[in-house]
């Protein structure tokens, strides 16, 4: 589920600005840090779920202004260039600000400890996870489908300069859906401290797994980041558990295959 | 400048006066004058820049003891940060060999890095004292008369873990460990004395390394399994992912968790928490030890740093004791190579782990105890209480053909 | 002692030249054929171990050393490019990337292959009457590959090759609509590439006497791609400016600084926003008033 949240991000971003953005997992490093933060000061996970994805779309939103904006011309190789720049940029910024040290919280006090389903214990808090990447691809799901603002974004994903002819203001839309993007990274990178603690090289680390979902989902597609991340969650949990051997294969493996079946991605629109 | 001063500590003011005060013949003051360069390999960015961190830190807080001189000689402390890449440290390694011309060589953190510097160190007959990396061979068929190792090697706060773990905790074991060589020295050697003691692996799983988010797979299989015990070696923040899940599964109440120190060391102690509660580790060291030298040690590291030490950071002090101590029998003098290897040889201190010397048939330190230790609460933090200790641990070091 | 107080700078050198080496092969796919691989490592590294297999186990010879190297990467390469070419963009970033992970994979659990600590005790070649274990022998034997290597693509870039090479970046379309077989070209370069970095990787192990899966790491790639766009891309002098500076930096700045990355990460996102022709692009507007 993390690598939904994480996958969407940034196939809604690529689908709009047609921007590879690998500085997404800068973001969710910046947002369990921020989350850390805001936590550390509030005392309350909940307050730095909320607070945490605003102050990385601000981020986000600067970045987009700032920097991307003056590349749109130049085509999307130099943009992947630009975003791979901000990795270095952000991981070190994110320790001298914060430290390397590995740091944690704990779950909030109602999902700490484990329910039984079954024979088996499960943890609550990965199950409120399983629920909350859920209940996000659903509102998500209404936005797109079911209101103005979700048109005009389908509309742009589908055909920009068509949609900038209609007169919607694209560069306002284009930060805005940037923005949102970098704040759903966000809340993943808060949501993973209880589970995986943080440090500076998370985001890096998962970088590669979230690329791969979305390239097997297809990019663009906000079905095939769930497809995605199902397939590899079950791809990789499978192969973790019973050919240990293999399991550093298994993901390239099926990334190699559905991209040669289908160069596009499961769900993937033909490239210009 | 601020920079440039932090990262070459140049001895206190007065170093040249104590020179001159010792009043040596013209020509020996000369080469006497000459600062003692230690050059640092270690890392200070990427995943292993805290231990890079502490190892420095230990070792600053031996040189200031001694105000920057020892025998005469001002200490300077070069720096080089390897980047956790065995590339980037064999390019750092042969700048403070070549061009810096170091006295003392101190580092690296990770074994990658060990292995790749290991034959440079070899031929430019470069003394070299190890600070952290732990890989086995380097005591054994890939040892040399101009390495040392003040820390530990991965051998060592295992094998002493198999026989206590099968007489105390329990005879099933499932053991899980990073797939690469640390993980697979560790294992090996737990599984050296468990067995002989009646012990039985009931599984054995090797992790995804250097990347592992999600150890859920693996717990679910240990869930199902439930052997009496877990044995693990993990670092770092695969350790606080490791722990944290360990106890998010349910897992404490039925398997008791044991594993190599560095699971439960105190750079990852505070973000584990609570889930850390009860684990049994056997390592070198321990914050607690109650010995004049570590209450000293853990006094004046916390008064200098305001943090507490932890295992690193006493490699870290050992290494530059042993630099001090070597130094000292040598009169100062780092140019006859072999009275120096030998004075390094014949180094004896106490440490804030017990009584320190070198093993010489391997050059690797013979730990003077691996405790037995168990995460409690103490004072309102967590700490590893020692609850047994083994003496005079030394790896066997098969293979290895100095003259002992 | 064998090791003088000198030799430091002549070893960056060399580094700097392997590095280039590396770096060019990159820019005939980023620069000149508009593909940017995020799994280039893969030859840099099966270069390196094939080159430290044929030198430990079979002979110290030049075949060993550079050939065998070069040849295996091409191979691999033709694999790879054949798949890999048949997507575009992003999906041909992921396709490069996820073949170099899996020989990273393959490298770092196989045993004999080190696992994951590498392979020590490289072997350099013995040539007649040279001895390559003198740091000038060394140097010029590295010279020479790296002029050769530049001739080589000097060559191919000039060629009417070449020139397709860069149309197929600027407009794909229309060089398949005048009748060019666009993958097929893209294939070849794919291979040229790929040997000539593997030829970089097998001399990168003789220089350290070691590999390490590392090598085959797709932040290797990473490296020499923002070696690529600091020098300035379609261009060969470039890339090795960019190799210079970017080696240069990390041994100078990184002694000074813990904050290397972040100036690295700085210095490139400036590159990339206020001179996309790189440090080669600067250094030409500058000589320009005056030429």
């Amino acid at each position: 589920m993390l690598l939904f949240l994480l996958s969407v991000g940034l196939t809604l971003i690529f689908g709009m600005l047609d921007v590879i953005n690998l500085a997404h997992g800068s973001f969710y490093t910046l947002g369990a840090y921020a989350g850390l933060a805001i936590a550390a000061v509030t005392g309350d996970f909940w307050i730095a779920l909320a607070l945490a994805p605003v102050v990385v779309a601000a981020v986000g939103a600067l970045i987009e202004r700032g920097c991307l904006r003056a590349l749109y011309a130049r085509g999307p190789n130099a943009q992947v260039l630009l975003t791979f720049g901000f990795i270095y940029l952000f991981d070190d910024l994110v320790k001298w600000i914060w430290g390397a040290h590995v740091r944690s919280m704990p779950p909030p006090a109602m999902l700490a400890g484990s329910v039984a389903l079954g024979a088996l214990r499960f943890p609550s808090y990965r199950l409120f996870v399983i629920v909350f990447g859920l209940a996000v691809a659903g509102l998500l799901w209404l936005l797109l489908e079911r209101t103005r603002l979700g048109a005009i974004l389908r509309a742009g994903v589908y055909d920009r300069e068509m949609t900038a002819g209609l007169g919607v203001n694209v560069h306002r839309v284009f930060t805005g859906v940037f923005a949102v993007g970098a704040a759903l990274a966000a809340v993943a990178g808060v949501i993973a401290v209880p589970i995986q603690a943080a440090y500076p090289g998370m985001g890096v680390e998962i970088l590669v797994r979230t690329l791969i979902v979305v390239v097997i989902g297809g990019l663009g597609s906000l079905k095939g980041s769930l497809a995605g991340s199902l397939i590899l969650g079950q791809a990789e949990t499978f192969g973790k558990a019973w050919f240990p051997d293999t399991s550093m294969f298994i993901i390239y493996g099926v990334m190699v295959l559905v991209l040669l079946a289908r160069p596009t991605g499961l769900f993937g629109r033909e490239l210009r | 400048m601020e920079r440039l001063t932090r990262r070459r500590f140049l001895g206190g003011a007065g170093a040249a006066a104590a020179t001159a005060a010792l009043g040596p013949p013209a020509r020996r003051a000369s080469a006497q004058a000459k600062p003692l360069k230690i050059g640092l390999v270690l890392p200070y960015s990427n995943v292993y820049a805290v231990l890079g961190e502490s190892i420095t830190e230990g070792m600053r807080l031996v040189f200031e003891r001694e105000s920057w001189t020892v025998a005469g000689r001002k200490v300077e402390l070069l720096r080089e940060d390897d980047e956790v890449s065995p590339q980037v440290g064999l390019r750092k390694t042969k700048k403070l060999i070549e061009s810096d011309a170091v006295d003392f060589l101190v580092g690296p953190v990770s074994s990658g890095v060990l292995a790749a510097i290991r034959d440079t160190v070899h031929q430019a007959r470069q003394i070299l004292i190890v600070a952290n990396a732990g890989n086995d061979e380097i005591s054994r068929e890939r040892c040399s008369k101009y390495i040392f190792r003040a820390s530990f090697s991965n051998w060592q706060p295992n094998w002493p873990m198999g026989a206590w773990v099968a007489a105390h905790v329990g005879k099933e074991a499932h053991l899980i460990a990073p797939k690469y060589s640390a993980g697979f020295d560790m294992m090996k050697a737990f599984k050296e004395t468990f067995v002989p003691a009646g012990g039985r692996v009931v599984g054995e799983d090797y992790t995804p390394f250097p990347v592992n988010e999600d150890f859920a797979p693996f717990l679910t299989k240990i869930n199902q399994a439930a052997p009496r015990v877990v044995y693990a070696f993990f670092s770092g923040s695969q350790a606080v992912r490791f722990v944290r899940q360990y106890d998010e599964f349910g897992l404490r109440a039925r398997s008791k968790l044991c594993g190599a120190g560095f699971l439960t060391e105190t750079d990852v102690l505070p973000a584990e928490g609570k889930s850390a509660l009860g684990i049994i580790t056997g390592h070198f060291y321990s914050t607690l030890l109650d010995n004049p030298t570590n209450r000293q040690f853990v006094r004046e590291f916390r008064e200098t740093f305001k943090k507490t030490p932890d295992g690193f950071a006493v490699q870290g002090y050992d290494t530059a004791q042993t630099i001090v101590h070597a130094l000292k029998a040598t009169g100062g003098d780092t140019q006859n190579k072999d009275r120096l290897i030998e004075a390094v040889r014949r180094v004896e201190f106490d440490s804030p782990r017990g009584r320190f010397r070198f093993d010489p048939k391997t050059q690797n330190v013979i730990q003077p105890f691996i405790y037995i230790r168990e995460v409690r609460e103490v004072g309102g933090e967590l700490a590893n209480v020692v609850i047994d200790q083994v003496a005079n641990v030394k790896d066997p070091g098969t293979g290895c053909t100095l003259p002992g | 002692m064998p090791w003088v107080a000198g030799t430091y700078p002549v070893k960056l050198a060399q580094e700097i030249l392997i590095w280039g080496i590396f770096a060019m092969s990159l820019d005939l796919l980023v620069g000149y054929a508009g593909m940017i691989s995020f799994g280039h490592s893969a030859f840099f590294g099966l270069g390196g171990y094939v080159a430290a297999l044929c030198l430990k186990h079979w002979s110290p010879s030049l075949a060993s050393a550079v050939l065998l190297p070069a040849v295996a990467a091409g191979v691999a390469g033709l694999v790879i490019g054949y798949l890999s070419i048949r997507v575009s963009g992003v999906y041909f970033i992921m396709l490069t990337l996820a073949f170099s992970q899996m020989l990273y994979a393959a490298a770092f659990s196989t045993e004999w292959l080190g696992s994951s600590d590498g392979l020590p005790g490289v072997p350099r070649p013995s040539l007649p009457g040279v001895d390559l274990n003198l740091t000038p022998a060394f140097h010029l034997y590295v010279m020479v590959f790296f002029a050769l290597a530049g001739v080589a693509l000097d060559r191919i870039v000039r060629s009417p090759f070449g020139r397709v090479l860069r149309g197929i970046d600027d407009n794909a379309h229309r060089m398949a609509a005048v009748g060019y077989a666009v993958n097929r070209f893209k294939l070849v370069a794919f291979v040229v590439a790929a040997v000539i970095a593997g030829l970089a990787g097998s001399l990168y192990a003789q220089f350290n006497g070691y590999v390490s899966p590392e090598m085959l790491f797709w932040t290797t790639s990473g490296e020499a791609l923002l070696m690529v766009i600091i020098g300035g891309t379609r261009t060969l002098a470039g890339p090795v400016l960019g190799a210079a500076a970017f080696i240069g930096l990390q041994s100078l700045v990184s002694s000074y600084t813990e904050r290397w990355m972040l100036i690295l990460g700085a210095v490139f996102i400036g590159f990339v926003l206020w001179a996309p022709a790189g440090l080669l692009g600067l250094v030409q507007e500058g000589a320009e008033p005056r030429a």
